[in-house]
């Protein structure tokens, strides 16, 4: 028996040892493509934000510019606060209602699988296509009413948030219904022996051991509207459009994503600069947000 | 504090479970009966428990214990018979208004509370003003011992501390019967031995009527007033620890009870007059009278039988049965032979060390007898013993 375990622990110390002394053979690869692919481009876009330019090539390294200009853009703190807006409301409708439905379709609902698979089909189509979709259902109702989801912001924004809802409740419900299920029967039983009510059951027994579920699920949500570009792009554009007294267009449902795309590829080409300061600030403002996010609901987690 | 009465208790899973698994059933696990209905998983269960009485179903996994005991609880429903708790017909009342605790096999603790809010929950959800709430949890934590840990989180203790702590979030409800699923089935033999000794204690202390579940027969004897023996949804027997060791109702209890298993042989039961006497492998023992006359009163006539007796209760003696010895345990207090017959048949004998235990090592021939006071005789066609109905 001991001579067989010898020789298993000779056999893996012969095969590791070659392997693990040239691991950084195998590390090149990936290594190298994230490099190429994130590392340089991230840090490109930084230095291009000090600098004027028009293509990469050429550019002219000009300080603080760039950000004073992007801060005190009008156009961009409008998105900013529209965006916000929008994640808030987005974050809170998304992740109760698919929690809802989760929670639904795990108390042994008939079809319940069906269902399942029904939910989480809106979430197989590109945002592009989605957009457009939407813009001609919401524009086929409103038309009835003689306007246009392109004519009022309220529209834009609620059409929106409906378009979200429908693309993202089936898979934020996917993963509650896999927290949900990890939940020990035991533990509802003991709370209904306990004297908690249905909804105590739920409040106080489920949801607290969910947690890991709802962190995952707010990340996503929130880190997918701000980010948000295809879908805002396909079904308003930023219309309506507000003409200021100072000459300043402001687009009524622009978010971050498409203010920073519409000043890099706008007409005005010597603001490049400005977009891709704008593109640092939004970066810094994501991570900031989805860090403080998961720290905060990280602590709320328990371990079974 | 309140006796409970199971009258005809029925529990049938409808068909329509089972389809879905049709598939895997071709090896059914157990002989559980099937109807139209469904899969029977109790029958007709009647069992009248005392006021502050300790019960123990216990049978093989299967048997419908849990389920009984899930029934008493209502979470599971009845579907046939009545449960009274108290006086009261609990058929359709809420698990919270039966006044009953339970203690789960996987303790079912809250993990994201804390030891003292685990305790607590249940008063707090019926709005138990605070003072009193922290008077029975400290009550109860000191009876468990866990004072200490009453601000950890569950994953913060070992698995007899979860299981005190199970315990005394039911302690703290005051409940009118206490039930518990297979409680000490997570643990590991030397802490289930210690907390098989605590719920002991803790029955002196909380004084009230005890359900009791588990798959161990130690447990059961060691623990209960009557034991309930159950299998395939059937009552094998229900009696207290000493009856249903001495008087086993049928060749499983017999089985099920007593550590090593009883032994059997094919034996003939014969009558000569109001005398009874089994012969088997060249040996005839004449029964004792108590036995030759419950078979008498019975007029059991001359019949082949299966023959039991137990490890504890077979001698070592110059002539008897002939055996050699195949295996050798020392138990330490006592060694277990095994001995085989010279038609093959293996014999367990507890033969103590300080005796002449240790004389038998493997391959030595021995002679075994057994009183006339210690055989059981089981019908060959139904299993049951003849003695008793």
């Amino acid at each position: 028996m001991k001579l067989k375990r010898d020789a298993a622990a000779l056999n893996s110390k012969l095969l590791r040892r070659p392997i693990q002394k040239c691991f950084i053979l195998f590390l090149i690869p990936t290594f190298g493509a994230f490099i190429i692919g994130f590392i340089y481009p991230f840090l490109q876009g930084i230095y291009l934000s000090f600098c004027k330019f028009i293509t990469t090539r050429n550019a002219t390294f000009i300080g603080i510019d760039n950000y004073k200009t992007a801060l005190t853009d009008s156009t961009f703190l409008h998105a900013f606060w529209y965006t916000a807006l929008f994640a808030i409301v987005s974050l809170l409708l998304i992740n109760i209602l698919a929690f809802a439905i989760a929670y639904a379709l795990t108390r042994e609902i008939k079809g319940s699988n069906l269902f399942r698979t029904v939910f989480f089909m809106p979430n197989l189509i590109g945002g592009i296509v989605l957009g457009y979709i939407w813009s001609m259902i919401f524009d086929g109702v409103l038309s009835r009413y003689n306007t246009s989801i392109l004519l009022e912001s309220k529209y834009g924004f609620w059409g929106l948030i409906i378009l979200m809802c429908w693309q993202q409740i089936g898979y934020m419900m996917i993963i509650y219904i896999a927290g949900i299920q990890s939940v020990p029967e035991d533990m509802i039983e003991a709370a209904r022996i306990d004297g908690a009510s249905g909804w105590q059951t739920l409040i106080k027994v489920v949801i607290p051991s969910v947690m890991p579920s709802i962190t995952i699920c707010t990340f996503l949500t929130l880190t997918n509207s701000f980010k948000l570009f295809d879908q805002n792009l396909a079904l308003t554009g930023g219309s309506p459009f507000e003409f200021k007294s100072d000459g300043t267009i402001i687009k009524t449902t622009e978010m971050l994503a498409l203010n920073i795309y519409n000043t890099f590829y706008g007409s005005n080409t010597a603001a490049r600069g400005t977009a891709q300061a704008k593109a640092v600030i939004f970066f810094v403002l994501v991570a900031t947000i989805s860090i403080i996010q998961l720290r905060a609901t990280r602590n709320k987690e328990v371990q079974q | 504090m309140a006796k409970v009465i199971l009258k005809d208790i029925t529990k049938i899973y409808p068909n329509t479970q089972d389809k879905k698994k049709k598939g895997k059933k071709t090896e059914p696990k157990s002989k559980l009966q099937v109807t139209d209905e469904g899969v029977v998983a109790v029958q007709k269960f009647n069992l009248d428990i005392a006021d502050k009485e300790f019960i123990v179903l216990v049978g093989p996994s299967g048997c419908g214990k849990s389920t009984t005991l899930r029934m008493i609880a209502g979470l599971e429903d009845i579907s046939g018979g009545e449960l009274y708790i108290g006086d009261k017909l609990v058929n359709d009342v809420e698990p919270k208004n039966r006044d009953i605790a339970m203690v789960f096999q996987s303790y079912a603790l809250y993990p994201h509370m804390t030891v003292y809010e685990n305790m607590a929950f249940s008063l707090k959800i019926k709005k138990v003003p605070k003072d009193e709430i922290d008077k029975k949890v400290r009550e109860a934590a000191e009876i468990l011992d866990i004072t200490q840990y009453l601000d950890r989180k569950p994953k913060a203790l070992s698995g007899g501390q979860r299981q005190r702590v199970a315990i005394g979030r039911a302690i703290v409800r005051d409940p009118a019967v206490f039930l518990m699923d297979e409680p000490l089935s997570n643990l590991d033999a030397k802490l289930r031995n210690q907390m098989r000794a605590e719920i002991i204690k803790l029955r002196e202390r909380i004084n009230t009527t005890f359900i009791y579940v588990t798959h161990d027969q130690t447990e059961a004897m060691t623990l209960g007033d009557r034991i309930v023996i159950m299998k395939d949804g059937f009552i094998q027997q229900i009696g207290t620890p000493q009856e249903v060791f001495d008087h086993p109702a049928n060749l499983f209890v017999a089985g099920f009870i007593g550590m090593p298993q009883m032994n059997t042989f094919d034996a003939k039961l014969v009558r000569e007059g109001d005398k009874y006497f089994v012969e088997v492998l060249d040996v005839k023992v004449e029964l004792a009278e108590d036995k030759c006359a419950r078979l008498a009163a019975r007029n059991v006539q001359n019949q082949d039988v299966i023959l039991g007796v137990r490890p504890q209760h077979i001698v070592l003696t110059d002539k008897g049965i002939e055996g050699t010895v195949d295996v050798s345990e020392m138990m330490g207090s006592e060694v277990h032979l095994h001995a085989k017959t010279k038609d093959g048949k293996d014999i367990v004998v507890i033969v103590p060390t300080e005796k002449n235990g240790l004389d038998f090592g493997m391959g030595s021939e021995v002679n075994m007898i057994f009183g006339g006071n210690v055989a059981h005789v089981f019908s060959k066609e139904d299993e049951r013993n003849l003695e008793w109905e």
